[in-house]
């Protein structure tokens, strides 16, 4: 029995196997013929091949003994200064023995750095150019100090394009014999947006319910509102039972992470549909759009679906009697 | 109305008497005794904490025995009078119909004031010639009060029981009132009882009266007993406040901070405001409250709390025009609170299991904490097989194993795939 998560498995181990990203595939490709590498910043969204490429470049300029040669190290754990300061000091100020004279510090998620952070590794940069050459990797590079930016040679990645994700996809399922449907594979990129990383996944945990990958069985495990939960939930409302709804509520926000911004979204779907007077709609619409930009703002998102929800019990209270006259 | 569970449960017979079981035994013995004669001590003195169940065992053994009770607490007795009054039914053989008794003095520890010396001496006296059975309960034997009568008396120690004895009583209260409760909440409430039977029955009617169900989340907040009077108080105070000036001042009575009461007021209004209109107001009030709690946060301005206090408080009491009174709703500790404080340790778990991920990823601990984790728990529940590759994979421990499955049976059934 042989398992590891597939995103790990199928990631590209020299830069000819990375999907995508062309342009700088060409570029990192001439650095390791030049047999040299300026600093570096990888920017772009997540799962696109910034980590991928950085190793790729590594493995094949130093060849199998890389490891020797490079460090990661990730700032989202260790933020502080002093890990910069240490870490990287020691890491770069000793040579590299062999025929490249220089290691390769990759410093990942390098936008969670704070910018005293930055400050002592702009220096460090500078003193240890010699002997170390430093990729910076981040979703932003906005979030890169100045100072920084100019000293390195930017790379923006982009979110595949859909034929390349499909056909990457398609290919992992292939050799992992899995069943994987056509709007299976619409559901994935729907919620995942080209992020790699996301898709291959998501396809793995549903690949793990043991049936064809369809568009079902994606939404039900990625933690988006399910339009049926919302749809349940508006109706105990509106049936009066506005403990039970808030519980639903609360279920989804805290139990399975779904975004307030998206449950309003359905809500404000679902009322239109709804079957209640044509004023009604227009009321409510005016109170979601009143909570939805309180969210915008950063409020709570539980306290202010659930004042929607008690405008819904009231709703469904008032319809009721206009019902029974 | 509600009886109390102390008395509604209370034991009516010895063998529902929970701990103790020894020194309960002593005491039948010494009761039997007297079927054979008067005994060298005349009376029996059980002592021990409060709410362990002293007195509850002398009249579920009245009971048991069908022996007539003759029941006094120290507060029938304050003067020697009335003492020697009551005591001269001890001094008779059996009561009318030749029946047999059994006297006892309660709560001897409340005998003050000028009672106190001579009650004392006549409590003695009328131990000497006792011709019935006389039981005396106090929490302190040893009292220098006592000295001397402790010499008639055979002396008789209640401890505190263990908390599996304590959970035997919910237990059967349980079943009495069909509640269904987990075993770790019962634990819960018997261990911080620390062997006082009667706090472990209120603290259990408060939480479980008029439930079919009790879980380990609803009581695990019991913590806060101390303050739950007060902030009871004030949240009456605010859901029932008949001005804007009273709700505003509840704010001052709530030893909890501001959005620990906001907690609160947000978690109980539903139950107390059933009306439609009045709920929609309340909640209203509650989402533009928060609404200024943003706008402090967004200004760092902490004088626009008072806006906060004005709409979780009298906006709230305001909301209420048509709601009728009805009878007791209990109060509950804030839902959300109890989910947070349980994520706390979850975070901890977490962020443990994205360290592991991280060696193999190239991620880091906190997103693959929250990004790759998901996934995992999805496959866990799925997928024992490839649960258990994994689980090697990324060399997760039995505890990771079983969070990530939510179950420990299913855990070890893929631990054993391990192996
Ligand atoms: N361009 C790509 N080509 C092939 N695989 C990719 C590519 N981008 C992402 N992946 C897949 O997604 C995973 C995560 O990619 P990674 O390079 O770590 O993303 P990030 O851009 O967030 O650093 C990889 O293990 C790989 O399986
Ligand atoms: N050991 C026990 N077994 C069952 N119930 C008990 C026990 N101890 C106390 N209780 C409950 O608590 C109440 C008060 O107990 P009580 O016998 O008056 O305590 P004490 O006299 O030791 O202070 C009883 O009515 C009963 O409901
Ligand atoms: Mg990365
Ligand atoms: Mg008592």
């Amino acid at each position: 029995m042989s398992f590891e998560m597939w995103a790990e498995k199928y990631r590209p181990k020299t830069l000819d196997d990375m999907v995508n990203q062309k342009e700088i595939v060409e570029r990192l490709k001439s650095f390791v013929k030049s047999r040299n590498v300026p600093h570096c910043i990888f920017a772009g969204p997540p799962g696109t091949g910034k980590t991928t490429a950085a190793i790729c470049l590594a493995r094949d300029l130093y060849g199998g003994a890389y490891r020797e040669h490079i460090m990661e190290l990730n700032a989202s754990d260790e933020r502080g200064i002093n890990v910069v300061r240490e870490t990287v000091k020691t890491f770069a100020r000793v040579r590299s023995i062999g025929e490249i004279s220089f290691k390769i510090m990759i410093l990942d998620e390098a936008d969670n750095m704070t910018s005293d952070a930055q400050q002592a590794l702009r220096r460090t940069m500078e003193r240890y150019t010699e002997t170390c050459r430093f990729i910076l990797i981040a979703n932003y590079s906005g979030k890169i100090i100045e100072p920084i930016q100019s000293r390195c040679a930017p790379f923006r990645f982009t979110y595949l394009p859909r034929e390349e994700h499909d056909q990457h996809l398609r290919q992992i399922a292939e050799e992992e014999k899995v069943k994987l449907l056509d709007d299976g594979l619409d559901a994935i990129f729907e919620v995942c947006s080209g992020d790699l990383r996301r898709a291959i996944n998501t396809l793995q945990a549903a690949a793990s319910l043991d049936k064809p990958v369809d568009a079902k069985v994606v939404y039900s495990i990625t933690g988006r509102a399910n339009p049926a939960d919302v749809q349940k939930m508006i109706e105990i409302a509106m049936n009066g039972n506005f403990l039970e709804a808030r519980k639903q509520l609360r279920d989804m926000i805290q139990k399975y992470g779904v975004a307030g911004s998206d449950i309003i979204r359905q809500i404000h779907t679902e009322i239109f549909r709804a079957d209640m007077p044509e004023q009604w709609k227009i009321k409510l619409a005016d109170i979601i759009g009143e909570i939805d930009y309180r969210l915008v703002e950063g409020a709570d998102e539980e306290v202010q679906l659930s004042a929607l929800l008690a405008r819904l019990v009231e709703a469904g209270y008032e319809l009721r009697k206009a019902n029974m006259v | 109305m509600y009886a109390a569970w102390t008395v509604k449960h209370k034991p009516k017979s010895l063998k529902y008497v929970v701990g103790n079981k020894e020194v309960i035994q002593k005491f039948v013995d010494w009761v039997r005794s007297w079927e054979k004669g008067i005994p060298k001590k005349r009376a029996a003195f059980l002592y021990g904490p409060p709410g362990v169940g002293k007195t509850v065992t002398v009249e579920a053994l009245a009971n048991d025995f069908q022996v007539e009770l003759v029941e006094k607490n120290a507060s029938d007795y304050r003067t020697e009078s009335a003492i020697r009054r009551f005591a001269g039914l001890a001094s008779q053989y059996g009561s009318l119909f030749g029946g047999k008794r059994i006297v006892l003095l309660d709560e001897l520890d409340g005998l003050t004031g000028t009672a106190d010396k001579g009650g004392v001496k006549a409590i003695t006296e009328i131990i000497k010639s006792a011709q019935c059975p006389v039981v005396l309960i106090a929490n302190n034997a040893y009292d220098p009060r006592f000295s001397n009568l402790r010499n008639y008396c055979l002396l008789i120690e209640f401890k505190k029981p263990p908390a599996g004895e304590v959970m035997k009583h919910l237990k059967r209260i349980c079943a009495r009132e069909g509640i269904q409760a987990d075993e770790n909440a019962l634990k819960f409430i018997a261990q911080r009882s620390e062997g006082d039977v009667r706090s472990a029955v209120n603290d259990f009617q408060a939480l479980a009266q008029g439930r079919k169900r009790l879980t380990y989340e609803d009581v695990s907040w019991l913590g806060y007993r101390d303050r739950q009077e007060t902030i009871f108080t004030v949240l009456r105070m605010i859901i029932y406040g008949k001005t804007c000036v009273g709700a505003k001042r509840a704010v001052d009575m709530a030893d909890v901070d501001i959005d620990m009461l906001f907690e609160w007021i947000y978690e109980n209004v539903p139950a107390h405001l059933t009306d439609p209109h009045d709920l929609a107001r309340a909640m209203d009030a509650l989402s533009i409250a928060d609404v200024y709690r943003g706008r402090i946060r967004a200004t760092q301005d902490w004088s626009f709390t008072r806006y906060v206090i004005d709409y979780m408080t009298a906006g709230v009491a305001m909301a209420r025009q048509n709601t009728k009174t009805r009878g007791w709703i209990p109060f509950k500790f804030p839902g959300r609170i109890r989910m947070l404080s349980r994520s706390k340790a979850e975070r901890a778990m977490q962020l443990s299991i994205g360290y592991k991920i991280k060696r193999k990823c190239h991620i880091s601990a906190v997103r693959a904490s929250k990004e790759i984790l998901p996934y995992l728990r999805i496959i866990f529940k799925n997928n024992a097989n490839m649960a258990a590759g994994l689980a090697k994979w990324l060399d997760l421990d039995p505890e990771m194993i079983e969070y990530l499955v939510g179950s420990k049976k299913k855990a070890e059934a893929i631990i054993k795939l391990l192996s």
